[in-house]
């Protein structure tokens, strides 16, 4: 990874941070809308969600029609994926160093009192934001 | 609700709370472990003052080029056997990990990691060099271990 996607990475994350945003991009997902389509939950003005939208763009998580006069506004899907990519190598980061412990446990059980069974399985189960 | 930036880890270990909560706080352990592949994390660079509002460092150093990574958190909660919180301040909202501790018997417990502001290592350049330079080390690890 290199330094300017890990700024595109963090800049995405941002854009992400804020709740109105993230139900700018909840609708978006349903399909493209307009501005004042996307304003009308929300109690807030056109002007203030504009500048949402703008974050968004920013970040390339979305994009808007240069066609239309409406200038709709779309979800961007792929943009995305290296989000999902970042998050599966922190994940990788704590799958190794658990790993390590249990190398570290097995050693120093071996040299300890027996703690029953020789079951040495461990299981695993993840779950992560940003996708 | 999973939140953007928020991330958790479940795992299943065969030892008790206590060797594991021991394991997770006194760098005599956590040498053995804490630092990426490619990595030492020597007792004399792990700073752990077990109490809220105590130190929690790490020093990392690559073993090629000797090229260090230090991590800078205090602890929020300290609860022998089963919580513990850290977070990492540098930076605006850091980030914030807990890790629980639950008995399931037969010796066995699972470890849950949850952090929050995972997003907030990208905005310090130390921190992302460090990062990198563990993904780049575990992907050389792997190579080594998929030649063989």
């Amino acid at each position: 990874m290199t330094a300017l996607a890990s700024d595109e990475l963090s800049i995405k994350f941002a854009a992400l941070a804020d709740p109105t945003r993230r139900a700018i991009l909840t609708r978006l997902a349903n399909g493209a809308a307009t501005v004042g389509q996307l304003a009308e939950p929300f109690a807030l003005t056109q002007q203030a969600i504009s500048k949402h939208i703008k974050v968004l763009e920013r970040a390339g998580l979305i994009s808007r029609s240069r066609i239309a006069q409406a200038r709709p506004c779309r979800i961007e899907p792929a943009q995305f994926e290296n989000m999902a990519e970042w998050i599966g190598q922190h994940r990788q980061m704590w799958q190794d160093r658990y790993d390590r412990l249990d190398q570290h446990l097995t050693a120093l059980q071996a040299d300890g009192p027996v703690t029953g069974g020789t079951r040495t399985e461990s299981g695993t189960r993840t779950e992560t934001g940003g996708t | 609700m999973t939140q953007p930036g928020e991330f958790t880890y479940r795992r299943v270990h065969r030892a008790s709370r206590d060797l594991l909560f021991d394991c997770m706080t006194r760098p005599e352990h956590l040498t053995h472990f804490w630092g990426p592949d490619g990595t030492t994390t020597p007792v004399s660079g792990i700073t752990v003052d077990l109490r809220p509002g105590g130190v929690f460092e790490t020093v990392m150093q690559n073993v090629t080029d000797g090229s260090r990574y230090t991590m800078r958190a205090v602890y929020l909660e300290v609860r022998r056997p089963e919580r513990l919180v850290w977070t990492e301040p540098g930076v605006e909202g850091g980030m914030t990990t807990t890790i629980t501790f639950s008995d399931l018997g037969d010796v066995c417990t699972e470890v849950v990691t949850h952090q929050i502001n995972v997003q907030v290592m990208f905005a310090s350049p130390e921190a992302r060099r460090g990062f990198e330079t563990s993904l780049r080390r575990f992907d050389d690890y792997i190579a080594s271990i998929a030649a063989t």
